[in-house]
């Protein structure tokens, strides 16, 4: 085992374990650093795969960004008041198999695919760096790109139509 | 000796290594300073002590009080801009082969935000009302 | 390309309508004015007149089909415009932005109707997404407006993300997100493929409230402002269902055989919870609600039979199903009682509007001369001529028969029954526009050759 695949299993242990910190932990604040340590990790993931912008755009948007809203959403939230929602049994139940059902269907998918071998992607592959994703982002993928802005302007009337005091 | 030479090719992951031995450096410095302070400090645990600090003043009521909605919507539509800017890193580092074409890509997504950014401020919804 | 174009810059144009204006008339004159501009410029666009002349690089095909549908929605928001949008001052205060929200709707339905890249698809489905969480919780005073907005939101977004998952898959397995070159012949055993492509058949029954991914449909459709249920019951539902039927005829169709039992057994599993379900409710608008589900198991009937009759008839659908829930919203957002109660007597206070509320329900329930009828009709055309499936055919003529008891209910309640006047009233022109929309449902089911005709012209 090289020092690669020591570092794609260690990120794959954080990323797995503080995800399930996530959905585990009973105050929502730790939910929160489970899902930066979450964040950070992935981002890890894509460097290992020579993934640099999205590694970045990821510890920017989301580790900076979004996690401020997921602070802001907490703070908004009234937790002192400690309203622990009724749980029904039955449904946990039903959950908990429905999402092994669709675990099982994914690592079926996944088995036969050609990713075992080739676990990171170390200098080889280069459409991850910023030069060549920009240059596809701006030639290939023009149109979703600028229709995009359509979703962001939409994003901004919602924030302003629920947000604002009327 | 190990051979730790700059490299001078930035399009592989290994490049990230300086960042990586910071960071575990970073992380290090942290848990070994803590734990530290932890083992040799003295430790004297008396009811005034173990209370929160508020400044020197007796601590009362909350601190977890529902914040105004006003504070969300800066931040949201900052996480909006944020996304825009982000954009424009991979178009800087093409900028000279992409020409004009790319030019007026990246200006007609500007110029869509724009329009947001003036109605934005026209709404008034940066405005610091209470 | 005339109308995705155009709808986005009219919906920058109602933005800053918000703060240009000072009344709400002007804006409401300029909303319907810039529907207008659109619908010209997409039948211009069928004939090929073209604005702009943009290289999609692949990414979108405007075919005759998708455009004439383009036609469709831009003429049914219009009308929808004409009837409703007095009542969207209700609402809220940001009059302006809800015109805004609902052209850029639009643009996602166009790019929905028109995509060949499974990139477009997302981002369509997210444009008409987004907004239309946000115009579900628009009465923001409202308790059961915030928890209809709460709810679609946190189900739409886990539905999308199951979406992403499914497009992730399938470009794993065929290694491309152009669904015309992928070539799925050759994948027929692919484990990856079969999961990719079930997750997107499941998000995408998700959106259009396809039995069992319903559960949201009832209380967001209940629960959001009528003016907004109206529209997001029609013209989005199935403006999605043609992207529905266009990912699966084109993407999937080489492994048809892998997933046209399951969509015959969903169609059949939609159509007997949304009728069963509608026969015991006590509000009209959540009656609605449930046969908008049951309605789109109908519509599922075109992803049975995949055949060029599906496709004339979803055409028809639409036009059918959109005119007359339309009309029936237009009327409820005028009422201030949705029970079932509220309509009796109405015949007597308001004769004109009952009849039309009459025959956009006979038409709902499929009675022969109504357009309503002629869609049903194609659709158990369609699944008959592509074969094998009898069973759903007589299953969907038994459930038809269910459907007409909470139809006739509200005729029933209108004409036979005594009761205070719960309208609070209508103006003349909106008078106009109802008898308009009951012309367009019995002409259209009298003539249909006469819309193909424009089809194919």
């Amino acid at each position: 085992m090289n020092i690669t695949q020591l570092l794609f299993w260690l990120l794959t242990v954080i990323a797995i374990g503080s995800a399930l910190m996530i959905v585990t932990s009973k105050n929502p604040v730790y939910s929160v650093l489970g899902l930066i340590v979450t964040f950070f990790a992935i981002s890890g993931h894509y460097i290992l795969m020579n993934a640099q912008f999205l590694a970045i755009v990821n510890i920017i948007v989301y580790a900076g960004a979004i996690m401020v809203l997921f602070l802001f959403v907490i703070m908004l939230m009234n937790l002192s008041r400690a309203t622990e929602t009724l749980k029904n049994k039955w449904l946990q139940i039903v959950g908990a198999i429905a999402g092994s059902c669709l675990f099982l269907v994914l690592i079926a998918a996944l088995k036969n695919t050609e990713i075992k071998k080739n676990l990171v992607e170390m200098g080889t592959g280069d459409i991850g760096l910023v030069k060549s994703l920009g240059r596809e982002l701006f030639t290939t993928f023009v149109v979703p790109f600028e229709i995009s802005s359509v979703l962001f302007l939409s994003a901004m009337i919602g924030a302003v139509v629920i947000g604002k005091k009327e | 000796m190990v051979n730790l030479a700059i490299q001078t090719n930035l399009d592989t992951s290994g490049s990230y290594l300086p960042i990586g031995l910071q960071l575990l450096f970073a992380a290090g410095m942290i848990v070994t300073l803590m734990g530290v302070t932890h083992l040799l400090g003295p430790k004297r645990r008396t009811a005034d002590k173990l209370q929160n600090f508020a400044s020197g003043i007796e601590s009362h009521g909350e601190a977890r009080q529902p914040i105004a909605i006003k504070y969300f919507l800066t931040a949201i539509l900052f996480v909006l801009f944020d996304v825009e800017v982000i954009f424009f890193y991979p178009y800087a580092v093409n900028f000279r082969e992409l020409g004009w074409s790319g030019f007026y890509a990246v200006l007609l997504f500007v110029a869509f935000f724009l329009c947001g950014f003036i109605y934005i401020i026209r709404r008034g919804a940066l405005k610091w009302e209470d | 390309m005339n109308a995705v174009l155009l709808s986005g810059l009219l919906g920058v144009v109602m933005m800053f309508a918000s703060f240009l204006f000072r009344t709400k008339a002007p804006v409401r004159i300029l909303a319907i004015l810039g529907m207008a501009v659109l619908l010209v410029a997409n039948v211009l666009d069928t004939k090929g007149i073209h604005f702009f002349h943009v290289n999609t690089t692949g990414f979108l095909s405007f075919t005759g089909y998708a455009l004439f549908f383009n036609t469709i929605v831009i003429a049914c928001t219009l009308i929808f415009f004409l009837i409703s949008s007095k009542d969207m001052q209700k609402v809220g205060n940001h009059y302006a932005e809800y015109f805004a929200l609902i052209f850029f709707i639009l643009t996602g339905i166009f790019l929905v109707t028109a995509f060949t890249n499974l990139l477009i698809l997302f981002i369509g489905i997210e444009i008409i997404s987004i907004p239309l969480y946000i115009l579900t919780g628009s009465a923001k005073k409202d308790l059961k407006s915030n928890e209809a907005a709460l709810k679609y939101f946190l189900m739409g977004a886990f539905s999308t993300g199951v979406m992403l998952m499914g497009i992730a898959l399938i470009y794993g397995a065929t290694g491309t997100f152009d669904i015309t070159k992928m070539n799925i012949a050759g994948l027929l055993k692919s484990n990856l493929l079969t999961a990719g492509m079930l997750m997107l058949l499941f998000s995408m029954c998700f959106k259009v409230s396809i039995a069992p991914f319903h559960f949201w449909t009832p209380d967001v459709y209940d629960g959001a402002p009528n003016v907004f249920t109206s529209f997001m019951a029609t013209i989005v539902k199935v403006g999605i269902f043609v992207g529905f039927l266009h990912l699966f005829y084109t993407a999937f169709d080489a492994i048809a055989l892998q997933w046209k039992i399951w969509m015959a057994v969903l169609a059949a599993l939609t159509l007997l919870v949304g009728n069963i379900t509608a026969v015991f409710q006590q509000s009209v608008k959540r009656m609605l609600a449930y046969s908008s589900i049951s309605q789109a198991g109908f519509m599922l009937f075109a992803l049975v039979a995949m055949n060029e009759t599906a496709h004339e008839g979803l055409l028809l659908y639409a036009i059918a199903y959109c005119l007359a829930t339309i009309g029936v919203f237009g009327i409820i957002s005028k009422m201030t009682d949705y029970s079932f109660d509220g309509f009796n007597g109405l015949a007597g206070h308001q004769p004109l509007v009952a009849l039309c509320v009459a025959i956009f329900m006979l038409s709902l329930a499929g009675i022969p001369l109504s357009a309503g009828f002629l869609a049903k009709f194609y659709m158990l055309k369609a699944v008959i001529q592509a074969g094998g499936y009898m069973w759903l055919v007589i299953f969907g003529v038994l459930m038809a028969a269910v459907s007409a008891y909470y139809y006739f209910r509200v005729i029933q309640a209108m004409y036979f029954k005594e009761g205070p006047n719960h309208f609070s009233g209508i103006s003349a022109f909106e008078k106009c526009v109802l008898v308009g929309i009951c012309v367009l449902i019995v002409f259209t089911g009298l003539f249909p050759n006469i819309i193909f005709g424009w089809m194919y012209f």
